[in-house]
């Protein structure tokens, strides 16, 4: 097992360079602009804050008189004890207090859709390609490939238009509804999944087909090998050898397919997220971009980015699991 | 007639393509007898996988049955429902495929894959299950410590017995071995056969026997048929065949098949009346080393391909570098022709203070002194250029010959490797040549420059056996002709006889031995060499001694 | 052995005219361009405000009026015009640099191959819309910004799939023979190697232009685009913002919705076409679908078709 820590750990420092990497970005953005950074973001909070909060603000950006270096090191040490700054559409709140309540949400919502999503198009393309000839084959794909190809919040639009405006099966944006309190109670459980199931329902028809063609095309590969061949002579069942040969091996190329495309699914649901005003990363983008509110948008690139990396950690170690190739 | 236990009857098989469809078993006949060991044998392209495959009827598309029976227990399995082939596939015939080393389930443990088996197919308790499955391992001589390991954690050879072992698991009446051991060592396919051998004298099953190699089957088979281009053109007593056979063929097969051991042949290819080579060698290697380091993420470690050898060349002279797979020959001949930097060890191109191995950038004069001709015809030339490209590139580069003069050198070039006329050659692309077509082209890209020294690595084993001698009469000539030098590299110890002067015998990268080549052939010092030389010679299955000890010999590194 | 002297372009080119989906995109395509170019002329001006906000379709306004009283055929037409230059701009860019950075890293390997696979895999790893808001809300608005924020964040993927056809084309023996008779290494690259990737690099071209299209209309969607230009973004912007969707005004948002999504999956046909014909596997078993009755196929058992010819 020690070859698979080695592994894990190895992954785990590309995440690092890849935070530091984003860090240093965002970092350098601002100053590779035209003008001051500095007169742009403080002439938002002329009049809203004491001169004491101003130069604190400026210790978390390291907008300070240092050379470029020492800013860099304050910038750094500020972000690493959780200070991002306060943010200029929500004043007087700190950055962080306003995304970690509406990170929740977003794992809640993009987390549960992104899973049933991957599971039923997983499933899908094992069947698809199973059963070349069927009439399945030659619809299925076609559709969900036109389906995909709408935008995101496009169809979040027509799908809150029809189901939420037009027929009123569904609330019209929020994470729960008025008459709620939150809590662990059952009312504020069934609320809660009331209200996102439109976005989600959304979310998971654009992304499937991404999913089923994919899973479609590696088992189709899977499909043409000699162990394949060989099962079939062996005289097993058919359903055995779609499932304990076939698709045993081709989920693996798909579980790394999933964590390459992590960041892109995330984007879309940011977009979903905006137009059923659900309060959760993809709300605050939007508040942060028309109030040009910089330190919650970089505040947000940061937690998003490291939520990716995160995840894509995860992915790593249930491939980790399920292919016995990495084991000696 | 009442003893067939399989009868084939005028099977056809076509694949189907954007044009015609291509026949690739046309009208093919045949019974085979209970308890023999039928042989079948045909180059690739012949059809004899495909005849096989179509019986348990596992052709993947684009294969269609068009026609015929196939009869087994007075069934005739192409006209059944599909549930009742499922019926008779593994109880009535297994297979053992081609390339069987990917027939086995990345996923699954070699217990799993034997277990499936008995667990589709009868009805015994789990208990009796697994022992079944231990006494099928121990039968091919795998120690039952393998039963929960993967196939990634199995060597070859032991990939191939648990393959065998599934093969056995229902005791079928038939069992069919498709080309069962080409990928393997000579020394470990010549112990896996005598084993099966030795099974199917105790067991009693049929044998129907896939292979390109017809000496090979001519050892052990009792009747063999031989397939070209879809039909099969003989089919007869193996002593019969060995003889000469009746079809022009066969004995074109049987004369191809120059042999490794006995009296030399006389004539076979051309050679110098007196080779005089000097004092000088052309080519000096000292303490080469190479060693690789598998940047495997989970097990990086470092493989020493190439172990200190040295070895010195002289001008005129043919040098037979023979060794199996693994044995590290691939890799010196990327070294000489320096497409690798070695890890340790100095190489002398013409002298002794020219040291090449050490200079990053490769001098343009030593590309005009060292070429190499490919072993895969098909993956040599690149396929959206011409012939005429491929030949003249070298020649603008070096700035050999203006470019007027270009083309009519190179119709000269075409059509002293044997490619008339060479007018139409240049023009045509890689696909429109046949594979021998191919390598003729590679070796009048070799030749272009002028070169002194030629390493061919492995030239004609991807090649028809019914060509390969007229390619290696081209390096024969061509040694003669221009003054060459040749390093010819090899796992066939015969050709290696015939072609070269000298041979150096390789083994897990280092030199076990090297001498003239008739005095090594009849002569050998070496346990290795004796071992190469027997595998390579007719009666070998006689000499073979084995005993019930060969479990110890698979080591199971990967 | 196959006596047809045509190289294989020429077969591809062939094979691609015949071929009923990417026909079928490549003139949806025209199409557009075809509108987007000629709109100017053939349409009203977009920006005039004509009607009463958010009317419904009409004979006078065959697709309606948005929250502006703008005429939402004429915007849906020059909506098309930048829409598409960015994308294909972005998309020309993106295949180009993936070009550059995955061909050098993946022909050299080595130091420079760790280097740059560093490099790919980070920008990979990073989620593309919160770093493309941050890009875009520093810079001005325009389509300068939008593509250069679009290439930065999307050229990685494109560039590791084009490094690993770069890894393969590299071990095979063709390019050993080329470096064993003195060919240089760009000559190799370009010569020798790029001819033989020309269906990926055609197929990276139309899949960046896709994503840069999506992307793009997001970005715009979000405000950060010019929102005093009329493109496809700008049009769901302004639909959104004017409650477009909360007064059941449908009009104001689905032609242009719609418009992305024919664009993209015409795009998606061209290179399901492109793939169809240069991928063996696939022209092997389309053939052998065509010409089998579909009833004899089960999964694993040859059919048998007597008197196949």
């Amino acid at each position: 097992m020690n070859q698979s820590l080695h592994y894990l750990l190895r992954r785990l420092g590309f995440y690092f360079i890849a935070a530091w990497a984003a860090l240093t970005l965002n970092f350098f953005i601002p100053r590779l602009m035209p003008g001051d950074p500095a007169a742009i973001i403080f002439a938002r909070f002329r009049g809203k804050l004491k001169p004491e909060a101003i130069n604190a603000l400026r210790e978390t950006f390291g907008l300070t008189d240092e050379p470029l270096l020492g800013q860099y090191w304050s910038y750094l040490k500020s972000i690493l004890q959780g200070d991002l700054g306060i943010s200029i559409a929500y004043f007087p709140e700190p950055v962080t207090n306003i995304i970690s309540s509406a990170l929740l949400w977003t794992i809640f919502l993009a987390g549960l859709s992104l899973i049933i999503s991957f599971s039923i198009g997983t499933l899908l393309g094992t069947i698809i390609a199973w059963n070349r000839s069927g009439r399945l084959d030659s619809t299925l794909p076609p559709v969900l490939a036109f389906i995909g190809a709408f935008p995101y919040f496009w169809l979040a639009m027509v799908a809150l238009y029809i189901f939420g405006f037009e027929l009123s099966w569904f609330p019209l944006g929020h994470a729960y509804g008025n008459n709620v309190t939150p809590g662990f109670n059952l009312s504020f459980i069934l609320s809660a999944l009331h209200h996102a199931a439109l976005p989600a329902l959304t979310m998971i028809i654009v992304s499937l087909g991404g999913w089923m063609l994919s899973m479609r095309n590696i088992m189709i590969t899977t499909l043409g090998t000699d162990y394949i061949s060989f099962a079939h002579a062996k005289g097993l069942s058919s359903r055995l050898i779609m499932i304990r040969y076939a698709a045993r091996n081709a989920i693996l190329p798909n579980f790394t397919g999933f964590g390459m495309a992590l960041g892109f699914v995330l984007s879309g649901a940011l977009l979903t997220e905006i137009i059923f005003s659900y309060p959760g990363q993809g709300y605050l983008l939007l508040q942060a971009v028309r109030a040009q509110d910089f330190p919650l948008m970089q505040g947000l690139f940061m937690t998003i980015t490291f939520a990716v990396l995160a995840a894509n950690w995860l992915v790593d170690i249930a491939i980790l699991f399920f292919d016995p190739r990495t084991r000696k | 007639m009442n003893s067939s236990v399989l009868s084939i009857q005028n099977l056809c098989v076509n694949y189907i393509t954007p044009g015609d469809p291509v026949k690739a078993v046309n009208d093919v006949s045949f019974e085979i007898q209970q308890g023999e060991i039928f042989g079948l044998v045909g180059e690739s392209g012949s059809g004899k996988s495909t005849v096989v495959q179509a019986i348990l009827r596992i052709l993947p598309p684009p294969a269609v049955i068009a026609g015929g029976k196939v009869i087994i227990k007075n069934k005739d399995i192409l006209s059944t429902s599909n549930t009742e082939v499922m019926q008779y596939r593994w109880k009535q015939i297994s297979i053992v495929m081609q390339s069987a080393l990917n027939a086995l389930n990345p996923v699954l443990t070699v217990r799993e894959q034997i277990e499936d088996v008995l667990k589709e197919h009868s009805d015994l308790k789990s208990k009796a299950t697994e022992d079944r499955t231990k006494e099928l391992l121990s039968l091919i001589d795998i120690d039952v410590s393998w039963l929960d390991s993967y196939p990634h954690q199995l060597s070859g050879g032991m990939k191939q017995r648990v393959v065998i072992a599934i093969a056995l698991a229902l005791m079928p009446p038939v069992i069919i071995l498709d080309e069962p051991t080409t990928a393997l060592d000579v020394i470990v396919e010549r112990e896996i056969l005598a084993k099966i051998i030795e099974l199917r004298k105790e067991l009693g099953f049929t044998i129907l026997f896939i292979t390109h190699d017809l000496n090979l089957l001519l050892e052990f088979a009792d009747r063999v048929a031989i397939m070209k281009n879809g039909r099969l053109v003989e089919l007869d007593k193996a002593q019969k065949i060995r003889s000469g056979g009746k079809h022009d063929y066969t004995q074109k097969l049987i004369r191809s098949l120059p042999s490794a051991s006995g009296p030399r042949e006389k004539g076979l290819l051309p050679r110098p009346e007196n080779l005089d080579l000097g004092e000088q060698p052309i080519l000096e290697v000292q303490n080469l080393s190479k060693s690789f380091h598998d940047s495997g993420i989970f097990n990086p470690r470092s493989i020493d391909v190439v172990k200190n050898v040295s070895f010195q060349v002289f001008p005129g002279e043919i040098i037979g570098l023979v060794g199996e797979s693994g044995s590290g020959k691939s890799t010196i001949a990327k070294l000489i022709t320096r497409l690798i930097r070695p890890t340790a060890g100095d190489i002398f191109l013409k002298g002794s203070n020219k040291k090449v191995s050490e200079a990053r950038r490769v001098p343009l004069e030593y590309r005009k002194q060292v070429q190499m001709v490919f072993q895969d015809p098909f993956g040599s030339l690149n396929s959206v250029h011409t012939v005429y490209h491929h030949l003249a590139r070298p020649l603008l580069r070096h700035q050999l010959i203006s470019e007027q003069d270009l083309l009519d050198h190179i119709i000269e070039m075409l059509e002293t490797v044997g490619l008339r006329p060479g007018t139409t050659f240049a023009e045509k692309f890689p696909h429109e040549m046949s594979g021998g077509e191919r390598q003729r082209v590679a070796i009048a890209r070799a030749l272009s420059l002028g070169p002194d020294l030629i390493i061919a690595d492995e030239p004609t084993s991807m090649l028809d056996v019914s060509i390969r001698m007229e390619i290696l009469e081209i390096f024969a000539r061509m040694r003669i002709e221009k003054n060459l030098t040749i390093i010819f590299i090899t796992h066939d110890l015969a050709s290696a006889r015939y072609l070269a002067d000298r041979i150096l015998v390789l083994q897990h990268g280092s030199i076990v031995e090297q001498g003239k080549a008739e005095d090594l052939i009849r002569s050998p010092k070496e346990q290795y060499t004796k071992q190469l030389i027997k595998a390579a010679s007719p009666g070998w299955l006689r000499s073979l001694s084995f005993n019930n000890n060969t479990k110890d010999k698979d080591v199971g590194h990967v | 052995m196959d006596k047809n002297n045509d190289s294989i372009f020429t077969r591809w080119i062939t094979g691609i005219l015949r071929n009923r989906k990417a026909i079928t995109g490549v003139a949806i395509i025209f199409i557009f361009i075809f509108l987007a170019v000629l709109g100017p002329f053939i349409t009203e001006d977009p920006t005039a405000f004509l009607g009463t906000p958010l009317s419904p379709p009409s004979w006078e306004h065959w697709l309606g009026t948005n929250g502006q009283g703008q005429d939402v055929l004429s915007q849906t037409i020059s909506g098309a015009r930048q829409t598409l230059l960015v994308g294909f701009t972005t998309g020309i860019m993106v295949v180009l640099i993936g070009a550059l950075i995955g061909g050098i890293s993946g022909y050299y390997g080595g130091r420079i191959d760790d280097f740059l696979s560093l490099l790919i895999n980070v920008f990979l790893v990073m989620p593309g819309l919160p770093l493309m808001v941050i890009l875009a809300s520093w810079l001005p608005p325009g389509p300068a910004t939008l593509t250069g924020v679009l290439v930065l964040t999307g050229w990685a993927w494109n560039a590791r799939v084009i490094r690993s056809q770069m890894m393969t084309f590299r071990s095979r023996d063709f390019v050993s023979a080329a470096i064993v008779s003195g060919e240089r290494n760009i000559r190799i690259i370009i010569v020798e190697i790029m001819p033989r990737m020309l269906s990926l690099l055609a197929s990276s071209f139309i899949g960046a232009s896709i994503y840069a299209i999506g992307a793009q209309v997001g970005l715009e969607f979000l405000g950060l685009g010019d929102v005093s230009t009329v493109t496809w973004g700008t049009n769901l912007y302004w639909a959104s913002n004017d409650m477009a969707l909360l007064t059941g005004s449908w009009w104001a948002f689905v032609p242009t919705g719609l418009s992305i999504a024919i664009v993209s999956f015409a795009l998606t046909m061209i290179n399901f076409g492109i793939d169809e014909v240069t991928n063996p596997r696939l022209i092997a078993e389309r053939v052998w679908r065509e010409n089998i009755p579909m009833d004899t196929v089960v999964n694993g058992i040859t059919p048998v078709v007597r008197d196949h010819e």
